[in-house]
């Protein structure tokens, strides 16, 4: 049930920055084609880049688990069994306290804004914090999926982020298919 | 506590160097280090700096335009481009000493044009590429370097991610640095296939008879494939000139073009769609918290101080500015073969870019040159993308690769060197778009 | 010893970094090193939309900005950008001594301590075209960037377009803005020349960057420092409204150099514009209530 829930909300979070990705290039577009005939979209350029914060984090847990964070793994990768369980433990806790720490600071910003009564500078008068929300949301997310990663390791479960080696020339386009690597 | 600058540098960076070692995600390690510095050296509040800085590095304009590459570059990918190009291309390149050979590196050249990541054009090109070669009976080991060493084209030719990431992390015009990288791109091109000429003539025995001759009708008529892909090169291109997009605009423009391609090529389903936009993302989010970090190592570098004492340093030197590139140039190349290329640029702009900008360099130039090397680092071992993606394809294992993508690893050096001498091969169209 | 950083977001060679890096070592050398001040140009540290937030917040002890950015805040720090109502360098310190008040009153509320405040060049009209009166704005690309711009726009009858500073140049060269208000330094520094050959000194408004402290900060000092800063800062601001006064004439003389056709506002375009001024400071009024009408009252008492 948890397991269930937990996997939604990334998953769901994930949508949203896919989301926010289509809203970004529909906005050019209105802008790019509305100049041309005569139509001004105020501010749509704060509007694009607060699109693209929402989606930077919102997509964070996400692509996280779906093993799209990279990281070095040249030493890593040649441990293995209980060795390698702890140098997952490791790196998953440390990435937590960070991400938790963060999401403090994160939710700190964005309650501030409000509490200042912060405004876009812009030709829109919009509280700051509304856009910040999504920043401070897609981080308590990230540090969620970190912590319940560190708790699955824990218990002696392979990673989610870790896969297995492609088997076929096919499998592995399909992968850069599906954005694995640059 | 009071360190001296240089102790602090060493310890700063002892401590990345074992947390990236230990696996820590990359951008975590680069939020470490910042967290570090600044515990050591300020007193303000450290947590507040680093979500104003990831805040105000990520809410940005400018970067809006690097997922939307990388969304173009993932419809195009699931479309019948490479097949198109290869039918396209194949006929008219017979002629040349190593034929076929030079498919690799025209047809990467154009894909290049349409797409911002070197392993995609690799694996675009590869996938139809290798296996029509070795059919053939072409030289495997010189088409699997030829090919490694034509996919990191995907980064100097413009669109390209690692040059949206530098602009935005050096603050300098990424239309610059893609007109910037575009002559640089046909230069590294002409090598290949100069390399490609002189060893066909070297090895004859290596190059297969030339397919059979087919009527010119007939030759135009397969390269009508090209077409779309052309045009979706122009029209991103015409939508800058004729003022109708401003340079991040122009990445829609982009998307909308590679969309139209999709679907006139009957390969836009609401499946490819939907894979294209979460796959895009999730590559957008994964350079995004890299950036975000290095925005707030950057911003805890100024804290520190370090950057100024280095560039003063590279000041007091007296370096001339070709020793400061080459001693750049063999620590690019070492972190190349360790690290990815995002990486390699965000890690090392706060400290280098100083430095460089003190020994007199165009930034933009910097900019193209630094591709380049992150271009090799795609084809060198033990970490490198077009070595894995070409490890795979061809069934070879990573070495064997590696010593394929040997000679084309060298040309890029040589590339380095002609730029270094020639700048003005870096900055001429930059310079006729925005003169001084 | 005591450290600050001050976060600025125009470049090194900028006269309001130059005046700043003057202000800092007045400070070290005035305060025998007892207090010094980092000056972080270029936004380096921070990037002009954050640096009040991170004075605030303690980031920085210090910082510079446009005024002007913070006007959808408070209407008080929009004052310096309503077009047309002060439009030379005496009207504009008039109305700065009229606002400082109020904006100090504001800035106290946030934690902040106005230091100094050193104006831009007065803002003229670029365009590609005779404009002789405010009909011939009609229908061009007119770039928004704030309130004022895009009211200006609204009321002209131009096509109000969004571009962002970095993109300017391109936007320019290409055709995608064709028409724009900014200062004859801005052109100069942007090589306008390059894509619009008219500039129309209308001298709109004069913009103000301000300096200012982190009130805790200011206040942990001793109080010999204390009066080193304020003295430095007075110092500074009159350096830098003679420093503009005298570069303003100096940007547009390099204008006509390039080539372009630098001329004045003709009598028809002044009133065009001075009609829009009226209903812009009308506006202003109505958003700022009776503390800011207080202010333009005392303003046109002056
Ligand atoms: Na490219
Ligand atoms: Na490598």
């Amino acid at each position: 049930m948890i397991r269930r829930v937990l996997d939604g909300l990334y998953l769901f979070a994930g949508y949203a920055a896919g989301g926010f990705l289509v809203a970004i290039f529909l906005l050019m577009m209105v802008m790019s084609v509305g100049r041309e005939v005569g139509l001004n979209l105020p501010a749509g350029d704060d509007i694009a880049s607060w699109c693209m914060a929402a989606m930077a984090f919102l997509g964070l847990a996400h692509t996280f688990k779906r093993g799209d964070m990279i990281r070095v793994g040249l030493l890593l990768e040649r441990l293995t069994g209980r060795a390698r369980q702890l140098a997952e433990l490791f790196a998953l806790a440390v990435a937590a306290a960070f991400a938790l720490y963060f999401t403090g600071y994160a939710v700190g910003m964005t309650w501030d804004s409000y509490r200042f009564g912060d405004m876009a500078q812009g030709v829109l008068a919009i509280p700051l914090w509304i856009p910040q929300t999504g920043f401070a949301l897609g981080l308590a997310i990230l540090g969620l999926a970190l912590l319940d990663e560190l708790v699955r390791v824990a218990r002696g479960l392979k990673p989610s982020y870790e896969k297995d080696r492609p088997t076929s020339p096919d499998e592995l386009v399909e992968r850069i298919a599906s954005g694995e690597s640059l | 506590m009071a360190l001296d600058l240089p102790t602090l540098s060493i310890l700063l960076l002892g401590f990345l160097v074992v947390v990236l070692a230990t696996g820590v995600w990359i951008a975590v390690a680069l939020g470490l280090v910042g967290l570090l510095a600044m515990v050591l050296t300020t007193s303000v509040p450290v947590g507040a700096v680093l979500a104003t800085s990831v805040w105000s590095a990520t809410a940005s304009w400018t970067l809006a335009a690097l997922p939307l590459f990388i969304w173009m570059g993932e419809i195009l990918f699931r479309t019948r481009l490479s097949e198109q190009m290869f039918r396209g291309l194949a006929p008219w390149l017979q002629w040349l000493p190593g034929r076929l050979m030079h498919v690799n590196v025209v047809g990467c050249g154009i894909f290049a044009a349409v797409s911002g990541s070197s392993a995609a054009t690799c694996a675009t090109i590869g996938k139809i590429a290798l296996p029509e070669l070795e059919k053939r009976g072409y030289d495997q080991r010189m088409s699997l370097g030829s090919l490694a060493g034509s996919g990191t084209l995907g980064l100097l030719i413009p669109p390209s991610i690692p040059m949206v990431v530098y602009a935005v992390t050096a603050n300098v015009s990424v239309l610059q640095v893609f007109l910037g990288g575009f002559l640089p791109g046909l230069l590294v091109m002409a090598l290949y296939s100069g390399y490609i000429i002189v060893w066909s003539l070297l090895n004859p025995a290596k190059t297969p008879p030339r397919d059979p001759p087919m009527a010119f009708r007939r030759k135009l008529r397969e390269s009508a494939k090209l077409l779309p892909c052309v045009a979706l090169i122009l029209a991103v291109f015409l939508a800058l000139i004729l003022g109708l997009a401003t340079a991040t605009e122009c990445a829609a423009w982009g998307v909308t073009g590679a969309l139209l391609l999709a679907w006139f090529s009957g390969t836009l389903t609401r499946r490819t769609l939907l894979e294209s936009i979460m796959s895009a993302t999730r590559l957008s989010c994964m350079i995004m918290l890299i950036l975000a970090g290095a925005a707030f190592t950057t911003a805890a570098m100024a804290y520190t101080g370090i950057p100024n004492a280095l560039a003063a340093w590279v000041e007091g030197q007296n370096l001339t500015p070709h020793k400061l590139v080459f001693a750049l140039t063999i620590m690019y190349i070492i972190l190349g073969c360790l690290i990815d290329g995002i990486s390699m640029i965000v890690l090392t702009a706060v400290i280098v870019l100083p430095m460089v900008k003190q020994a007199g360099f165009d930034l933009i130039w910097f900019g193209v040159y630094l591709v380049i090397h992150v271009e090799m680092a795609q084809i060198t071992p033990p970490v490198g993308f077009n070595l894995f993606v070409l490890q795979n394809m061809s069934g070879r294992d990573t070495l064997t690769v590696a010593k394929a993508a040997l000679p084309f690893f060298l040309l890029l050096n040589v590339a380095v060197i002609i730029i270094t001498a020639f700048p003005e091969i870096v900055l001429v169209l930059p310079r006729l778009a925005f003169p001084e | 010893q005591t450290k600050w950083n001050l976060p600025a977001a125009y470049p090194a060679d900028n006269p309001h970094t130059v005046n700043l890096n003057a202000f800092a070592k007045d400070v070290a050398d005035a305060s025998k090193g007892e207090l010094a001040i980092t000056v972080h140009s270029g936004a380096s540290l921070f990037k002009a939309p954050d640096i009040k937030r991170a004075v605030q917040t303690g980031q920085a002890q210090a910082g510079e900005v446009l005024l002007s950015l913070h006007e959808n805040e408070d209407p008080i720090f929009g004052i310096d950008v309503v077009p047309f109502l002060a439009t030379s360098f005496p009207q504009a310190h008039k109305l700065y001594q009229a606002s400082r008040p109020a904006i100090e009153r504001k800035l106290g509320q946030q934690g902040l301590m106005l230091l100094f405040a050193v104006p831009w060049a007065p803002q003229g009209i670029y365009a590609r075209k005779d404009i002789d009166k405010v009909e011939d704005l009609k229908g061009l690309k007119w770039r928004a960037y704030n309130v004022g711009t895009a009211r200006i726009g609204e009321l002209a009858g131009a096509q109000s377009v969004t571009v962002q500073a970095a993109e300017l140049p391109q936007a320019l060269a290409t055709g995608v803005v064709n028409a724009l208000m900014t200062s004859g330094a801005t052109g100069y520094d942007s090589k306008i020349w390059e894509s619009l050959d008219h500039f129309y000194d209308t001298q709109a408004w004069v913009p103000k960057n301000v300096v200012f402290v982190n009130k805790a900060a200011f206040e942990a000092l001793p109080k010999p420092t204390q009066e080193v800063v304020l003295k430095a800062a007075a110092a500074a601001e009159q350096r830098g409204w003679k420093l503009w006064e005298e570069k303003s004439q100096w940007y547009l003389e390099q204008l006509a150099a390039k080539g372009m056709k630098v001329a004045p506002p003709s009598p028809q375009l002044k009133d065009g514009l001075a009609k829009i001024g009226e209903q812009l400071t009308a506006d202003w009024v109505k958003k700022a209530g009776p503390n800011g009408e207080a202010v333009i009252a005392a303003y046109k008492k002056m």
